[in-house]
């Protein structure tokens, strides 16, 4: 089940890599991948008993591309991606996707941010999982048996998927800048009234902060984001296909306006959860890792008939005899007989 | 002054980060192993505080209803409502033409998917060894069976909506030389208004069924003298809470001797607390991290609680089969050396008629071989009763 981890991972990174490069976020987008890549057959070929578990497992796979860090296309594509699997599923009665309490959060912003976008289809098909109870609200989207036997793989999330860093943007929101701009100049009339006062205006000395740092730190802070925008059009202009339609890049304009606006807006409180995860990820694969055994790997061993097969040495005639049945029992035939058994295995 | 400010700074930093042992929401505590200590029955108010009655209970909602709800709320027309379902609808995942019958349990020929590859070469490696079915395969999904998909009862046996689920892996007794921390000897689901003792009852052990003593001169008494009930104390140990079993009057408290080396040793204080007056909404534990389950005296098992959740429509919702196995390790059974049929019964030492010493004998080969028809005891020998360990297979 740990080896089939790994490809249905992969599985569902093609697909979202695919989502992705078609730039949209409607459904039908999505459907015609799925189609193109006849991914409801994941499921066939699967023995009975092991149903409910890889249904269990695949689930979970496309559970974290539902949730941060991921760019909005990727989370619209992760809850496709599980509506999917969820409908196509050949456990019975169906697995259901598990939902932990601390991602709740993260997917209420999600829908709002889709309302507020209007993508009636992604709003849609999560009220729709919803009401058909196909979420478990669990404490943990896993179940935990606390196995640090295994050495596990930290699985390195793919960078294209990954939300386009907007903190410098984040941090210096324009509210921020107006408290800046408010206390230098507080601190400008301030400096100017003890300097009067005193015996030599023009000592160097006095100068300790950056005159217009305000209009500089908005200033760069806005070519940053034109350098990132820009960066991010170049990339997409190299890899693009040729039939890029007018509405889906408008589709898109209106996704990243509205990501901009909340980039430049309010919400840090977003990012510092996004934050706070990942310096938690940083820390605790350190303790663990420190925590950690060498990982326990199984050595499968050959047959000992494969073993002695390799290790004897066995030349033409020989080789051959030996990996055919005896012939002892000829010698107790009737001649008649033992032709036709000759000739039989001849044949 | 200077130094004064720091410190400020620092406490107001503290102060900032919510102590998350009072909230109910568990967060890893090392990711994919175990989450810090929460509150079992907060956890589930914090869910019930976040969710809509309709989103937790046990009956189906119309489908009409819900559309004409979604379409009112987001303002949309019914001929755009129809076109979303449309869009939205499962049909378009389909990727075989509708009269097509497929079997879902062969692979496809030309796989493209990397996880049809690898089985289908998975596939053609086990038909090419013939490796013979085993017996954890075959039983693996017996007990899953019985219960998933039952019709949900009514009345008062019935589990209420918002009820919490706890799944609890109980591992063998540390004792056992195999699969000690790995494989667990059986799976138990548990409500959140179960007792500890309930869980305790549930639990089976083969040491809670063992004799003790010598029975070469009187084989027919021996049933009699089970440990279960000689050695009624038990304890379960979560949290640095000793949780006692003091519902009969034999029962001790076993685990005061521990609690007592931790004081006099520096180690942080330990509590006691009832078993049967502790329910699971009451606790505070980890997910995914050992605890300790102790009883006869010296036999300890280690128990994980592996997840908690709030019951879904789908979940056996009779009360009355609750605590719920569904998963039992199945061991394989020690034969009599005689007749290689029956599961053995007794272990006799020193005995001058057995090949081997010790050896293993079913109840009818012993008794033909050890005694004559009067049931005198021939010969000289030690017998013990032995419980296998398939006992509970």
């Amino acid at each position: 089940m740990d080896a089939s981890h790994k490809h249905v991972k992969a599985d569902c990174e093609a697909l979202l890599a695919r989502f992705q490069q078609t730039q949209s976020v409607r459904f039908e987008v999505f459907a015609n991948i799925w189609r193109e890549m006849k991914f409801s057959q994941i499921f066939r070929g699967v023995v009975k008993h092991e149903k409910r578990a890889f249904c269990h497992l695949v689930l979970n796979t496309a559970y974290c591309y539902f949730l941060p860090p991921f760019s909005f296309q990727i989370r619209v594509g992760g809850l496709y991606l599980l509506y999917s699997l969820y409908y196509t599923q050949t456990a019975s009665p169906s697995e259901q996707i598990h939902l932990a309490l601390k991602d709740w959060e993260e997917v209420k912003k999600f829908e709002n941010n889709a309302i507020d976008a209007q993508h009636m289809d992604a709003v849609y098909i999560l009220r729709h999982l919803m009401f058909c109870k196909a979420f478990r609200f669990t404490a943990m989207p896993t179940l935990l048996c606390f196995q640090t036997n295994k050495v596990k793989e930290r699985s390195v999330l793919r960078e294209e998927f990954i939300e386009r860093a907007s903190r410098p943007q984040e941090l210096i929101s324009s509210g921020l800048l107006e408290e800046m701009s408010n206390v230098s100049d507080l601190y400008e009339n301030m400096k100017a009234s003890v300097l009067s006062q005193m015996t030599t205006p023009g000592d160097s000395s006095f100068n300790l902060i950056r005159k217009d740092l305000v209009s500089q730190l908005s200033g760069t802070v806005q070519e940053f984001y034109n350098w990132q925008r820009e960066k991010e059009t170049f990339d997409e202009n190299e890899n693009s296909q040729e039939d890029t339609s007018q509405k889906v890049c408008s589709n898109r304009a209106e996704l990243l306006a509205s990501i901009k606006s909340k980039a430049f807006g309010e919400a840090p409180e977003t990012l510092k959860s996004r934050r706070h995860r990942r310096v938690e990820m940083n820390s605790t694969t350190e303790a663990s890792a420190a925590l950690l055994n060498q990982g326990y790997t199984r050595i499968l061993k050959q047959s000992l008939r494969k073993r002695t097969r390799d290790a004897l040495l066995l030349s033409g005639d020989v080789q051959m005899e030996s990996a055919s049945h005896t012939r002892i029992s000829l010698l107790a035939t009737l001649d008649s007989a033992s032709k036709k058994i000759l000739k039989e295995e001849r044949s | 002054m200077s130094l004064r400010a720091p410190l400020a700074r620092k406490n107001m930093a503290e102060s900032k980060q919510t102590p998350d042992a009072n909230t109910g929401i568990p967060e890893y505590e090392y990711i994919d192993v175990n989450t810090k200590p929460f509150h079992v029955g907060s956890f589930r108010d914090e869910w019930l505080a976040r969710l809509r009655p309709e989103d937790f209970s046990f009956q189906q909602e119309d489908e009409e209803t819900f559309e004409a709800n979604f379409a009112a709320e987001m303002g949309l027309g019914a001929d755009t409502m129809a076109e979303l379902k449309s869009a939205c609808s499962i049909d378009s995942l389909r990727c075989h033409p509708e009269d097509e019958q497929l079997s879902m349990d062969d692979v496809p020929s030309n796989p493209r998917l990397k996880t049809l590859i690898q089985r289908k070469r998975k596939q053609e490696r086990a038909s090419s060894h013939n490796i013979h079915k085993n017996r954890h395969d075959f039983y693996a999904d017996e007990l899953e069976r019985l219960t998933i998909g039952r019709p949900p009862e009514m009345g008062a046996d019935r589990i209420p909506k918002g009820e919490v689920l706890l799944t609890i892996n109980i591992y063998h007794p540390a004792v056992y030389e195999k699969f000690n921390f790995t494989r667990p000897c059986m799976t138990l689901l548990m409500t959140g208004s179960h007792t500890l003792t309930e869980l305790r009852d549930a639990i089976c052990c083969i040491s809670d069924l063992q004799v003790c003593g010598e029975f070469s001169k009187t084989p027919d008494v021996a049933p009699d003298f089970i440990s279960k009930d000689h050695f009624k104390s038990a304890f379960f140990f979560f949290e640095g809470v000793f949780y006692n079993d003091m519902r009969f009057p034999e029962c001790q408290d076993i685990s005061i001797t521990t609690v007592e080396w931790a004081k006099a040793h520096n180690f942080p204080q330990y509590s006691q607390a009832k078993m049967e007056d502790t329910r699971f909404v009451d606790l505070k534990v980890k997910v995914g991290f050992p605890y300790l389950y102790c009883h006869q005296g010296e036999c300890e098992h280690i128990i994980i609680i592996t997840d908690v959740r709030l019951f879904h429509k789908t979940d056996c919702l009779d009360k009355n089969l609750y605590p719920l196995l569904t998963h039992k390790h199945r061991s394989l059974t020690q034969k009599c050396a005689v007749c290689h049929v029956f599961i053995a019964r007794w272990y006799t030492t020193n005995d001058q008629f057995a090949p081997s010493d010790p050896c293993l004998f079913c109840d009818q080969c012993f008794r033909i071989l050890h005694y004559d028809t009067e049931g005198n005891k021939l010969g000289q020998f030690f017998a013990f009763p032995y419980t296998d360990r398939g006992a509970f297979n």
